[in-house]
This record gives C-alpha cells, structure tokens and sequence, in this order.
C-alpha cells in the first residue's frame, strides 16, 4: 500500500460542517478506517492529516478524538495534543453555532479590519479563539490570508463570504444570522416570533 | 478532501509510444473542442471567485445549455477584478470573455444579448468591436510562462493539461536527456529560488544528485504563510499539472525516490485539485513503478500544512512533513545532506519547480534570456489595498514598481492617496513614492530596504498610521513565532509592548533606542530566518516614517487618527464633565 492515501475508494462526501456539533466517536474510527500506512514513518505522516480530517468534519477535535487517533497511527495522545495546540488551523473547543472567520491578512489591515476585531471585543466581548457564552458565535481571526483581496475588508460567516465589511455592517450580519437561527429554532417548535 | 478519485477513463500506460499516442488523442479532443459546432461556455471557478458566486454562475450555465453545450470549469485567470467571469465560444466566432457576470445575467450572457458585458475576446484580433482581452493593460504588460493554462484548461483534466504541453519535459527527461543534462539546462536557467531566498536551484539539484546517502527525497513548498500571498494556491488551483510536472522533473533527475508536495491547509480548492491531478497522473502510469516503461520509480505523497507560518521554512516545514511541531533547527547540516527522515532532500518552491518543465523543453538558454543580469525568467507577483485591480500577475523580472502599480494594477483607487508599499511580506520594509522607479529583481530592492520575497505587495493610503501598522506585522511575529528559541519568542511581544505604549500617547524618545537595541538582539539571536527579519519592518517603517513616530511620542498625536492615542483625544472632546474652556487653556 504505497500510495494507499491517492488509491483505495473514496469516502462519501461529508457533511459540510453546520453550527455546532458534537463528536461522534463512531465518525471518527469512519474517517480514520481510510487512513492506512506501511510502515510508522509514513503513520506519523498522516498524523496531521488525521486531525485535520476531524476538525474538518466537527470543527473541533476533542480529547476522546485525539485519542482514537493517536491510537489508530500507533503513537501517543500526547503527541497528537502537541499538533493540536501548535498549528492554528485546529480548535480543541467547539464551535458556536455561527463561525465567523475574520480576514486579518496585511491587505484586509490596510483596509480596516482591525476595527473589526475591536468591534467583535468591544460589541460580543471575545477574541480570537472565543466563543460567546450563549454559544452562539465563534470567532477565529486569520492571520494568513482569506484570499479575497479584492473585497478587503473580508469575513467569512460559516458558508458566506462578505466584503467590504465595516463594523455597522458586521453588526448588521451578526444579528440576523443571530435572528434567523432564532426563527428557525421558534418554527421548529411551532412557535412564531411575534 | 484526502480521497479523491482519478477519472474512470483513463487507463495506464507503459510505454513512450503510448504517451506519445495519448497525448495526440488530447491534441485531437482539445482541436475538436474549440472547432465544433457546439457552444462552449467555460466559468472560472478559484477561490477569489467562489466567494463571488461562481459556483451559481456555473450552475446556471449548466442549466441554460444543458445537453445543448459544453460548460467547462476551468479556474480563474489571475483577474480578480473581473470575478466572477464566464467565456463563451460560439460557433464560428472567436471565444469572448464576459465579467463581472451575476447568476441572472448568464442567460442572457451566453445568448447574446448582453455584449455590453464583455471585458475581452480570446485571440489578437477584436472582434464585433470588442477588443482582444490581451490588450488590456492588466494583461498586456504580463508575461505569462506559468500563468499560460490559468483560465483556459480545466484544473481536473489532464487530458486538457497534456493537449496545452504539460509533461513534455518529464517526458524529455525520461527519454531524451540524462540527468547531468537536465541539470545543466537548469544551471544555464539561472533560475533562482522563488520562495524569497533566491537560492539558484541548479546548485541545489546538483548537490541532490550527487548525495548518496539512499533514499533520496524531493519537497516542494507550497506553503504560503504570508499574510498577503496567493501566488501558489492560484498555481495549484489553475495548473496542478505543471507543479506536478516540475516535482517529478526535479525526482528523476536528482534521483529521489519520493516526491512531496506540502501544501497549507488553508487552501482547500488548491489540494483538492492537486489531489486529483496526482490520482490521475498516478492512474496514467506517470508516477509509479516503471513510468512508461523506463524502469525507474517515483512515488508522490501530498501533505498539508495546518496554519503555521513557521512552516514556510525548510527545516519546520520536513518536520510537520514529519509530523511534529513545526519548528526550524540549526543548520548544518543542510536539508540536501539531511532532510526529511534524514535523507537528502532537495526543497524547492512551488513557483520555482513550476518553471523546470519550460525550461527543459525550450532549454536554459531561452530563459536566461528573459529578466535581468542576476534575476532570470519571470516573477508572480500578486497586489493588496487600495488599487484599481487586484490579482495574480506574471511579469518578467526588471520591470519597475511604477508600471506594476499604475499600469497593471491600474493605480490608487480614487480617493485613496499612495503612501507607501509593503515588501517581502513580514519580512522586509516598506517602500515610499521615491522608490518607485526601482526595477523589481532579487538584488535592487534590497539595496533600499525591501525585498522581492514572494512577490506579495501591499499598497498602504494616507489613512493607515505606520506606527499601528508596524505594530500589525510585529505582533504577526509575535504571534507565528514558534516559540523555540528565547530572542524571537520574548523579543517581540518586548517590541509589540513598546509600540503600544508609542500608540497610546505615553512613549518617550528613549523607545526609539530601546526598539533599535532589542531588535538588534532579536536579528542578530535567532535561530531561523523568521526571527532573523521579524523586527526588520519596524525598523523600515521607522527609517522612512520617522516623523510620524515623532509626532506620537513628542505631540501625542496620531496624524491619521487611528491609534488609541486620537481615540483618548476625542473621548474627552465629548465627555460632559471636562471642562472645554479650561481644557483648552
């Protein structure tokens, strides 16, 4: 199995990640049953690869996760832990129900989105890496690049790109993304919002 | 996204005469493709313009034709001003490229009725009064080597890769050449690291060939961290196949018996795309066992970086290869005598092994001719802020900052005023309107504090305070600093906490020193090259800037009103309780 990774069936496609979720260890060993290696060189190849899989799927990866992991590429918890805290790509707390990526690139700075970190620190009081306590908004700040320079200043809330954002603008989107999951959630329970 | 399958249809091949018989069935295909009778529509789908709802405007286009055409998905063309676009080849007619185009329009688009759409039409001629796309100026002034599929193949057919030449130098080095050749031709290239060193890559390979200690590897670097560059995710998204060509190249001819291709995990499109474009190379027979029947062995793996800008750097880039924290090690030995698994490794960038299949094909003579004295060939180079048009451009080395910025990216917006320009990403200084006239090549740049890098620049208008912003690319180290050696890690958050104190109306003319000295101990301290240039911006934007510093620390004031300083100044202004009349006095 030298190139297993390029060659054996594909997965079905996975859900794309929507609002909050927690780990279905049973989806986990799923994903992780595709991942095979020859030889522990190339195990501790696919670690990364693994956790991604994971983050990618549920937005986090949690402690019991990590462990399957570690246990499926035959090496510690403790040293998929490492991976997990050190590459920022990864979370080890779930999401709220909406992600919010803001673009923090130089290109999105030039242009103003540090007043959109300072809005989401003054408005919902979190930061990057935080999420509101009612759990409803998660915010991961992008050091690197969101790739829409064009459209500077740019966030991404959880599907949807938005450009030219301003804080009055940001706000704006927060509360109906806000507003409509509550009208969802109140028509699910037969109720309209008055 | 780590399993994705190669085309059914394309069965191995095993030997010269079979690739040469396959490629003549692309050249056919790609032949009848833009001679039938039927109408092609092609959207380009990257992931600027997915943001901008490509992906409807190629449903849509699906919809409209239905059996009744050819959509295709090629990728975006670089112009990210016209996103999202959609060209149409009508019968009989030349291709016309429309944009900005919403998903309502395409009906009317692809019949005809919305001309008034149109940016340019594919060819050198006009035609119906519409001008050829290659005579906008954004185009125009750009040598396209490594952008000449982007928007024109399809990324997911490498029959649409092999009709527009791709692996015709894997395929010279397989039959034609021997390795010292190959190598040769590279060395006469005198192509030169594109990821910022400027390393010439002719001398890396010959050390590769020549290391003996078995296996050998090859990686490419296809991690961008930069906080402003996209040349490499547009590259992959664009023409997988070319990048892939130039990492096999690079395994035969050094001898390595794995290609790696890393590439950052931010970039979903960019590995999806070359995920399949190795599934079907792979499926082809290209990598393998016993390529096309020459008895020698390539195998590939790609792997994905998960958002550490330390991992650009060659030695943290092998170990999160290896699965560990990515953090860089003392060199020597260098990774050619011990890289990944401690074996020589030959590491290249993306931009840079996207050069080698042209320059085996067309020799190194032809592009060495290009560019200047000590900088060859072509550079991407991409554009931030307040510009006319955004994108990925490809010029040829030597040209100046002023024709980039006012005739290929069009100019400032309006209402926004040049201040200056950003270089080398977190890397180097800025740039102001005196250095314009610079020609952009590895060596010039430096002379006067910037640096070509990645050929990332990030325009900056009157309204950005350059001391707020030299504390945006310190705190960036600060915060991609990967933590292993002391001056780095306690250098810059030391550097961020003065400049907070300068934004906030309370530094002295002391913290000018104090920034020289402590960066002095972070350049000269570090271990890699990332804390080795951390404090070098801030040190830039204090040489050409220095009046603005001094005007927060002596009259605690910030000319553009963006730090804390101004937001102090006005919280008073409308606080009741002080006393205007006395506060004035």
């Amino acid at each position: 199995m030298a190139h297993a990774e390029q060659t054996h069936v594909p997965l079905p496609v996975p859900a794309p990640f929507t609002g909050r979720q927690e780990i279905d260890l049973d989806v986990v060993r799923d994903l992780l049953s595709h991942f095979h290696y020859q030889d522990f060189e190339e195990a501790q190849e696919l670690i990364l690869s693994a956790l991604q899989e994971v983050n990618e799927h549920f937005g986090w990866v949690s402690p019991e996760a990590a462990e399957l992991v570690a246990e499926h590429l035959g090496t510690t918890v403790n040293r998929v832990y490492g991976l997990l805290t050190f590459y920022a790509d990864f979370r080890t707390a779930p999401r709220g129900h909406h992600h919010l990526l803001i673009c923090h690139g130089m290109s999105c700075y030039v242009l103003g989105s540090q007043q959109l970190v300072q809005e989401l620190s003054d408005t919902y009081g979190i930061a990057d890496g935080d999420t509101t306590p009612d759990e409803m908004l998660s915010v991961q700040v992008v050091n690197g690049c969101l790739g829409v320079c064009d459209r500077s200043p740019v966030v991404k809330l959880d599907d949807t790109y938005v450009g030219h954002v301003t804080p009055e603008s940001l706000n704006d989107l927060l509360q109906r993304a806000v507003a409509g999951r509550a009208a969802t959630e109140a028509a699910a329970r037969g109720e309209t919002l008055g | 996204m780590v399993h994705v399958a190669p085309s059914e249809h394309l069965s191995r091949l095993t030997s010269k005469e079979d690739f040469q018989a396959f490629r003549q069935q692309a050249h056919d295909r790609w032949e009848r493709l833009w001679n039938g009778d039927t109408i092609v529509a092609s959207v380009g789908v990257g992931s600027s313009s997915i943001a901008k709802g490509a992906l409807d405007v190629l449903d849509r286009a699906r919809q409209e034709l239905g059996g009744g055409g050819i959509v295709r998905e090629v990728s975006g063309n670089g112009a990210f001003w016209m996103e999202p676009w959609i060209e149409v080849k009508r019968p009989g007619a030349p291709p016309v490229v429309y944009g900005p185009v919403t998903p309502d329009e395409v009906s009317a688009v692809i019949g005809g009725q919305r001309q008034d759409l149109a940016v340019g039409v594919r060819g050198d001629e006009a035609f119906e009064g519409i001008q050829p796309l290659n005579a906008h100026p954004f185009f125009a002034l750009q040598k396209q080597l490594l952008l000449r599929n982007s928007g024109v193949i399809e990324p997911d057919s490498i029959e649409d890769a092999i009709a527009r030449g791709a692996y015709d130098g894997y395929f010279k080095v397989l039959f034609e050449m021997t390795e010292e050749e190959a190598i040769a031709e590279v060395t006469t290239a005198q192509v030169r690291g594109r990821g910022g060193g400027g390393f010439p890559a002719g001398v890396k390979w010959e050390s590769g060939r020549k290391a003996r200690n078995l296996p050998k590897f090859v990686v490419c670097n296809s991690h961008e961290g930069e906080p402003n560059v996209y040349k490499d995710r547009h590259l992959h998204e664009s023409d997988p196949h070319r990048i892939l060509e130039g990492i096999l190249i690079a395994c035969v001819t050094v001898g390595a018996e794995r290609g790696y291709n890393y590439i950052g995990g931010e970039y979903p499109l960019a590995i999806r795309r070359f995920r399949k474009a190795v599934a079907d190379a792979e499926r082809l027979g290209l990598i393998g066992k016993n390529v096309l029947g020459t008895g020698k062995n390539v195998a590939f793996r790609v792997r994905t970086g998960g958002g550490a800008y330390i991992c650009g750097e060659a030695s943290a880039l092998m170990y999160s290869v290896m699965g560990v924290r990515g953090q860089p090690r003392t060199k020597p030995p260098r990774s050619v005598e011990e890289g990944l698994w401690k074996r020589p490794t030959v590491a290249n960038n993306t931009e840079t092994l996207a050069n080698i299949p042209d320059i085996i094909v067309n020799g190194g003579a032809w592009y060495a001719s290009m560019g200047t004295e000590n900088s060859k060939g072509t550079k991407l180079m991409t554009n931030q802020g307040p510009m006319k048009l955004h994108g990925v451009v490809e010029v040829e080395m030597g040209i100046t900052l002023n024709t980039l910025f006012n005739d290929v990216f069009g100019g400032m917006r309006e209402g926004y005023t040049f201040k200056g320009v950003q270089t080398g990403g977190v890397s180097a200084g800025p740039l102001t309107s005196d250095h314009l006239d610079i020609p952009v090549d590895f060596d010039s740049l430096g002379d006067v504090g910037g640096m070509l890098g990645s050929g990332g620049w990030v325009i900056f208008d009157e309204n950005v305070c350059v001391v707020d912003f030299a504390r945006y690319l310190t705190a960036f180290n600060r915060y991609e600093s990967c933590s292993k050696c002391v001056p780095c890690r306690l250098g810059n958050p030391a550097l961020v906490e003065i400049l907070d104190r300068i934004r906030f109306g309370r530094g002295t003319l002391d913290d000018l020193t104090l920034i020289k000295r402590t960066s002095k101990h972070i350049i000269e301290l570090s271990l890699c090259g990332l804390g080795q240039v951390a404090p070098v911006p801030l040190m830039g934007m204090i040489e050409h800037y220095e009046d603005e510093f001094r005007k927060h620390i002596v009259d605690h004031v910030c000319p553009t009103g963006t730090c804390p300083i101004s937001a102090a100044a006005s919280d008073a202004a409308l606080d009741p309780s002080v006393d205007h009349a006395l506060a004035a006095d």
